[in-house]
């Protein structure tokens, strides 16, 4: 029997339904069609009459109608005051309607770091969160403890956007009864066990210290332009974008997309530092050990990295 | 004495969620209110942020052209800090723009312009069955090979700006990446699939012969020439728009703004209209009349929009963005400012495009019917016949190029403002900073155009205006008002509902 699958957009911009567009090998109409999920609704690709989309609301918030996966795109936005009437379907704030969706739904999926964990308007005046997660602070619109019909928290999905790959992989895994292992935030490690600086074709310039103060360079963009490759986990450099590249591969910094925290309060393009080695080292690394290895592998760069003559 | 009966019809976002309203009398459409119902107060994240933050920020305002977003942001700094940038990196920022825009004409035209052909209330349609076998969502042959499509062709922006959508690769001075020969023979050769396509499958001909299309009688030879061109989606579209009527809804204020947009770079053998600086040239048009366009002239009016009232409409240097939600006090009535030209509700968009541009087809056409909801779509499917050849040329030139980045400054102190087209018109972003940091930032975009509310004067909004004196066929099914809204490319999705004050009625209709 086929899986139903219902697609929710709350406070955000689309473009993580513009990432499931760029899926290929399988495509996004191939994949519904080879795992047999029928799409309920999507508000960009579906063509059902109104009275059909209220009927369905309805027997999907009765629990006459069987709801295998939800998939939320976009905060849920509280404000102004916690009224939620900054975003509203059919004149009621839309976070009424995603509270009883996500009680009838087997398994919820947070598409995106805003329905993560709150995004863009997680600070401003929206009062956005996340739907599991308040930027890194468990429990969002839905409890801490909270657990859908199938027994699994909402699974975490960020990115800016999120990559279509990770959306169709989660969706076959649960389909093909496999387990998903989760990391502290509640994303798979499938997914998110990797850093975005693994990959990256810049990780030469990065082992021997070669860094970049301004564009246009080959170099690595860790220790002066913010980027946030060895600290952020997601599958960028692994999977690559639009199946071609990614950020950091032609020079623009990653901005830690995928961490609770996004977007950070501080600038984008300026690593933080103390005497001018980043504030935040790779994740676990010994500030001491790694400050004598980073003066070692300065030292010991090749000519060759150090006048940018190797391609990247 | 004759009954006003109220709808409301809901339209899902992506810049902003939408809902218009109308006033029906004897199955006429008297009256109409759009209303912007999501507010996400992007303006306001950006105050205190370094000034290059606006690079991260403001594309995540639209899944679908971030694009356009990074570009106006990367042009207010780039006048602020007084700096060229490099003419290769000019190219290909004009080519990764249009490629977007490319990607959202074909997108909205397929996946959510053309699926009202297949809804049920035209199925005694002699063309029913086509329209299904060609638009159904995520089956019909035409939407199965737009979704392949376009995401093809966007690997252009991926191998130069690493990913779509939301990435930051333009900035001040050019852009980040050093692209080689092969990414850019890759990028040809992905330009040169999609023409192939658009080429056999959208136009039924090549590109040569569609450029001899420059009348309505042209137009009308054209469909008839050949089969390959009257089975094509642009044939098919030409015979099922007119068998429903489109030439005759949606014809608004006949007022059209375009910013101009995509700077010629040095030394490209494109040629202009008139010697104009940008590709397409910007102006006003109003009626029959003419004008320069004048970025000063434009003033934003918070008359019926739920901001905090600070005298007569401002300019959007000086303009600001204060929530203000009045409830149910019965004047305001949307998120959306009402921006306006000259004091002019003003229609933004490929059609505007075309109009300014003087291109003889849609002159023609105009001339003849007045715009309207058939030849603002058709505007926005043959828009990329006359980009793709330009698109060609510079990336031709750009792997010529060596340089594509010029060092910048620190950005202190200044003001400066980005103005171009993104695939729904014109885009503005109007910045100030100061000591480093974003002081003042305001943004209008194309739907604010286009949806906007009533102003001061209690003029309507361009798409408000479409819709008055429709007739509506069905009032439990107003798909014409689906399409005239439609018309305008209100971002990407579409929701329509009706709520009826006659409980017997079922609620209306969804569209998407």
């Amino acid at each position: 029997m086929a899986k139903t699958l219902f697609w929710l957009q709350c406070g955000g911009c689309g473009g993580d339904s513009m990432s499931m567009l760029n899926s290929e090998s399988p495509d996004l109409p191939e994949f519904l069609e080879i795992f047999e999920v029928e799409l309920l609704w999507h508000p960009s690709f579906s063509n059902r009459s109104l009275a059909d989309y209220q009927l369905l609301l309805s027997q999907l918030c009765s629990g006459d109608r069987k709801l295998d996966f939800l998939c939320v795109e976009g905060s849920l936005i509280r404000g102004p005051g916690g009224t939620g009437m900054y975003d509203t379907l059919f004149g009621l704030p839309k976070k009424d309607l995603l509270g009883n969706l996500v009680s009838r739904a087997d398994t919820v999926l947070a598409v995106g770091t805003c329905a993560s964990f709150g995004g863009i308007g997680a600070d401003g005046e929206v009062e956005a969160m996340g739907l599991q997660f308040h930027k890194s602070q468990k429990g969002g619109f839905l409890s801490e403890t909270f657990k859908t019909k199938s027994g699994l928290p909402v699974i975490n999905l960020p990115g800016c956007p999120c990559h279509c790959e990770a959306v169709k992989g989660v969706l076959a895994a649960i389909i093909s009864g496999m387990e998903i292992p989760l990391n502290a935030h509640n994303m798979p490690l499938e997914y998110y066990g990797m850093t975005i600086h693994q990959g990256c074709t810049r990780n030469e310039y990065h082992e021997y210290r070669v860094e970049e103060h301004n564009f246009g360079e080959r170099g690595c963009l860790f220790f002066h332009l913010g980027c946030h490759g060895p600290l952020v986990y997601g599958p960028c450099n692994k999977l690559l974008w639009n199946g071609r590249s990614s950020k950091t591969r032609v020079g623009v910094p990653c901005f830690g997309c995928t961490r609770p925290d996004f977007p950070q309060a501080y600038p984008f393009f300026r690593t933080r530092n103390i005497e001018g080695i980043p504030l935040e080292l790779p994740d676990g690394v010994d500030r001491a050990h790694y400050l004598a290895y980073k003066g070692m592998a300065a030292a010991a760069a090749p000519q060759r990295l150090k006048t940018r003559k190797t391609w990247v | 004495m004759a009954h006003t009966e109220m709808m409301n019809i809901a339209l899902n976002r992506v810049e902003g969620d939408l809902e218009v309203r109308v006033g029906i009398e004897d199955g006429v459409v008297t009256d109409a209110w759009s209303s912007g119902i999501m507010y996400r107060g992007f303006e306001r994240i950006l105050i205190g942020r370094a000034a290059l933050d606006a690079l991260v920020i403001t594309p995540r305002i639209c899944g679908i052209c971030s694009t356009a977003q990074l570009a106006a942001a990367c042009q207010a700094l780039e006048m602020i800090a007084q700096v060229e940038p490099a003419p290769s990196a000019v190219l290909l920022r004009n080519v990764l723009l249009m490629t977007e825009q490319l990607q959202s004409d074909m997108r909205h035209t397929f996946l959510m312009f053309c699926p009202d052909f297949a809804n049920p209330i035209y199925s005694n349609h002699p063309l029913f069955q086509e329209a299904v076998n060609r638009y159904e969502p995520l089956r019909g042959k035409a939407a199965l090979e737009t979704i392949q499509e376009t995401r093809k062709v966007l690997e252009i922006v991926a191998l130069i700006g690493g990913q779509w959508p939301h990435s930051s690769y333009m900035v001040p001075g050019g852009i980040t990446s050093v692209p080689s020969k092969s990414d850019l023979m890759q990028c040809r050769l992905l330009l040169s699939r999609f023409r192939k396509w658009y080429e056999a499958r959208v136009l039924g001909c090549d590109l040569d012969r569609w450029s001899e299309v420059k009348s309505a009688s042209d137009l009308d030879a054209w469909l008839e020439e050949k089969a390959s061109q009257r089975e094509s989606e642009l044939g098919f579209y030409l015979r099922f728009a007119r068998s429903i009527g489109l030439p005759s809804l949606g014809r608004g204020h006949s007022n059209f703004v375009s910013y101009g947009s995509l700077p010629m770079p040095a030394g490209t053998s494109v040629k202009t209209v008139n010697g104009s600086e940008l590709l397409i040239p910007s102006g006003f048009v109003c009626g029959a009349q003419r004008q320069m366009f004048n970025q000063e002239k434009i003033a934003e009016d918070i008359s019926f929009a739920w901001y905090r009232d600070n005298g007569d409409p401002k300019h959007p240097f000086s303009g600001d963005t204060l929530p203000y939600a009045t409830g149910n006090e019965g004047v305001k009535y949307s998120w959306t400012k009402a921006p306006r030209y000259d004091g002019k509700p003003a229609e933004t968009g490929p059609l505007a495009e075309m109009l300014i541009s003087e291109n003889p087809l849609f002159m023609d056409l105009v001339s003849a019917e007045g715009p309207n909801s058939f030849v603002r779509q058709l505007a926005r499917i043959v828009r990329l016949a006359y980009f793709l050849p330009v698109m060609e040329k510079w990336l031709s030139e750009a792997s010529q190029g060596d340089t594509f980045y010029h060092f910048v400054e620190e950005i202190d102190e200044g003001e400066g403002m980005g103005l171009v087209h993104g695939a729904r018109g014109a885009l503005g972003h109007w910045v100030k900073v100061a000591g480093g940091e974003i002081q003042h930032y305001q943004i209008i975009t194309p739907t604010a155009w286009n949806a906007s509310p009533r102003d001061g004067s209690v003029t309507r909004g361009p798409w408000e205006e479409a819709l008055i004196g429709t007739r509506l066929k069905d009032l439990n099914n107003p798909l014409e008002l689906g399409h005239i809204v439609r018309s305008f490319d209100a971002c990407m999705v579409c929701a329509v509902h009706t709520i009826s004050n006659n409980s017997n009625r079922p609620p209306g209709i969804l569209i998407c």
